[in-house]
C-alpha cells in the first residue's frame, strides 16, 4: 500500500513554510503535521474499499464518501519548525504549539492540572501509537465533528493563532470550524498555536467520550465541560461542548444559561443534560442511531458536569 | 526528488537515498531488509508496523522516511541480546502469547517501551499500551500475561544484578 508520488518540503521556519504554501494553488499543497490523518487520507484514494473507519466513509458501504480524485502534489512538513512545539505558561493562560503531540499534552502536569478536559480528551484519542505522532493542531484543523481535542478546546475557549505572509489573526475556535472538515483557514495560513485562558479559582473541567470501542474509535458522543463556582458555591461560569451530535461541535448555550447561579447538584445536572439534548441534531450511522445519541447526551452532560463540579469543589485548580 | 537521509537502526547508522513518498516501513523492509517489522493495514489501525522512534512506539507505515531522518529506530531485531532472547520475547514464547506471530513484533516493542517507562505496569496499563495493536489469533489474555511475566522477570533480574554489585 504505497503512497502516490509527491514532493515533500521540510521548511525550517514559519516564513519559509508560508512562502512554500503561497507558491502552490489551493488544494495542491497540504500541510503535514503528525500524518496520522493526512497520510491515511492520501492512501485512501488508492484503497478501493476502505474499512468503515473514518468520518469520510459511508455507513453502509464502508466506501469513501469523498473520493480523493487528486492527491496533493506536495506536502509541507512542519516537523522541523521548533517554534510550533511545546506548552507555555503565560500571564493570561496557557498556549500550546500546534505541533505539540497528544502524548506530550497528556503527560504535561500543567495541562492535567489546569486544562484537565484537554488532557482527558487526549487520553481518548486513537491509540498510544497514534498519540505519539498526532498533533493538537492537526486534530483541530481536520475539523471533524467528533474530534477528541476539538471538543475540550471548545469547552476551554481555545483561541487559535493563524499566521500567513500577510500577518497574524486570532480566531476563537467556534468561529474557526464551519462544517465537517471545513474551516475558515486560508490556503496560505498556518495554525501556529492555541491559547487557552485559565479557568480561574474554584474551577474544574473534564471530558468524556462514549464510543463502541476503547481505542482507535470515533466518538458516538463526546462531551466536555468547564465549571467555576462562586464564593457561595453556586455556579458562576459554565461551558458545555458536545461532539458528534451536529455537523460541527456545539456549545450547549441553553443548558449553560439554565445552570448559572444554581447549586452544583445532581438533579440540576440531570435537567441540564435534558436541555442540552434538545440542542443537538445528531444523525444515525453505523456507530449508533440519532435517538441513542440524544439519550447519551443526557448521560454524558450529567457525568461531565458532576466531574467538573467535584474538581471545582476540591480546588484542584488554583 | 530523492534525498539522502541518516537513520540509526538498531544501533547501526545508515545513509540512504529516499524519495519523498516512501514510508519508514518501506525503507526498513525493502531497502534495509529488516523484515521483522510488518505491513498490516497500512493506515494506522493494526500496529503490526510498530517501531520505536527515539524511544516512542509509532506506526512506521504513517511516518515518511524523510520525516524520520536523524532519528534512532529500534525494530524487533534490535531487542534481543545476540542469540539470547529478550525477557519479553522469552515470556511471549513461554506463555503461549504467539500463534501466527504477525502481531508479535509490534506487541513486544510496545511492551518494551511500556516496561522501560513503567517497570511495574498494572494489567490495565498493559492493555492500554497494546490497545493500538491488533491480534487475531490468541486473543489478548496470553499477551497480557506474557508482559506481566516479563516485567516480573526483568525486575528480578535487576535485583540479581544489584545483588552482584553489592
Amino acid at each position: 500500500m504505497s503512497l502516490p508520488r509527491f514532493e515533500l518540503f521540510q521548511p525550517q521556519t514559519l516564513e519559509e513554510a508560508c512562502g512554500l504554501l503561497a507558491r502552490y494553488p489551493a488544494g495542491e499543497a497540504a500541510i503535514l503535521a503528525g500524518g496520522t490523518d493526512l497520510l491515511v487520507n492520501i492512501k485512501r484514494a488508492i484503497i478501493p474499499a476502505h474499512l468503515p473507519r473514518c468520518a469520510g466513509c459511508g455507513p453502509q458501504t464502508g466506501k469513501p464518501l469523498m473520493m480523493v480524485d487528486k492527491t496533493p502534489q506536495c506536502l509541507i512538513a512542519l516537523s522541523k519548525i521548533d517554534d510550533l512545539k511545546g506548552i507555555k505558561e503565560e500571564d493570561q493562560g496557557i498556549s500550546i504549539g500546534s505541533l505539540t503531540t497528544i502524548t506530550q499534552i497528556c503527560k504535561s502536569g500543567l495541562i492535567r492540572n489546569k486544562l484537565t478536559a484537554l488532557a482527558e480528551g487526549g487520553d481518548n484519542l486513537g491509540s498510544p501509537l497514534v498519540r505519539n505522532r498526532a498533533t493538537i493542531g492537526g486534530n483541530i484543523c481536520n475539523a471533524r465533528p467528533a474530534a477528541d481535542m476539538l471538543i475540550p478546546t471548545y469547552a476551554l475557549k481555545g483561541i487559535l493563532e493563524l499566521i500567513s505572509p500577510k500577518g497574524k489573526r486570532n480566531i476563537p475556535v467556534e468561529d474557526f470550524i464551519t462544517g465537517p472538515g471545513k474551516t475558515i483557514i486560508y490556503s496560505n495560513e498556518i495554525l501556529t498555536k492555541i491559547h487557552f485562558p485559565l479557568p480561574g479559582r474554584k474551577s474544574g473541567s473534564s471530558a468524556i467520550k462514549l464510543a463502541n470501542r476503547k481505542a482507535l474509535e470515533i466518538a458516538l458522543v463526546n462531551a466536555a465541560g468547564v465549571l467555576t463556582l462562586d464564593q457561595e458555591n453556586r455556579i458562576a461560569q459554565v461551558r458545555i461542548a458536545l461532539g458528534a451530535v451536529a455537523p460541527r461541535p456545539i456549545i450547549a448555550n441553553r443548558a449553560m444559561e439554565f445552570l448559572l447561579g444554581k447549586e452544583p447538584r445532581k438533579e440540576v445536572f440531570i435537567q441540564a443534560g435534558q436541555i442540552a439534548a434538545a440542542e443537538c441534531q445528531p444523525i444515525t450511522d453505523h456507530r449508533g442511531s440519532a435517538l441513542y445519541r440524544i439519550e447519551m447526551v443526557k448521560v454524558l452532560v450529567k457525568r461531565t458536569l458532576m466531574k467538573t463540579a467535584e474538581r471545582a469543589e476540591m480546588e484542584i485548580q488554583i | 526528488m530523492k534525498r539522502i537521509i541518516n537513520l540509526t537502526v538498531n544501533g547501526i547508522e545508515y545513509e540512504i537515498a529516499v524519495p519523498p513518498h516512501r514510508t519508514l516501513l518501506e525503507i526498513l523492509r525493502e531497502d534495509l531488509n529488516i523484515t521483522g517489522v510488518k505491513q498490516g493495514c497500512g493506515i494506522g489501525d493494526c500496529g503490526a508496523c510498530t517501531v520505536l522512534m527515539n524511544g516512542l512506539p509509532v506506526f512506521s507505515c504513517l511516518v515518511l522516511a524523510m520525516e524520520a531522518a536523524g532519528s534512532e529506530i529500534i525494530t524487533i531485531e534490535g531487542i534481543a541480546d545476540g542469540l539470547n532472547l529478550h525477557p519479553i520475547q522469552k515470556a511471549f514464547v513461554e506463555q503461549g502469547a504467539i500463534q501466527c506471530g504477525f502481531c508479535t513484533p509490534g506487541m513486544v516493542l510496545n511492551a518494551y517501551a511500556l516496561i522501560k517507562e513503567n517497570p511495574e505496569p498494572t494489567e490495565k496499563e498493559i492493555r492500554q499500551a497494546i490497545s493500538g495493536n491488533l491480534c487475531r489469533c490468541t486473543g489478548y489474555q496470553k499477551i497480557v500475561e506474557a508482559v506481566q511475566a516479563a516485567a516480573e522477570e526483568m525486575k528480578l533480574k535487576d535485583r540479581r544484578i544489584e545483588g552482584y554489585s553489592l
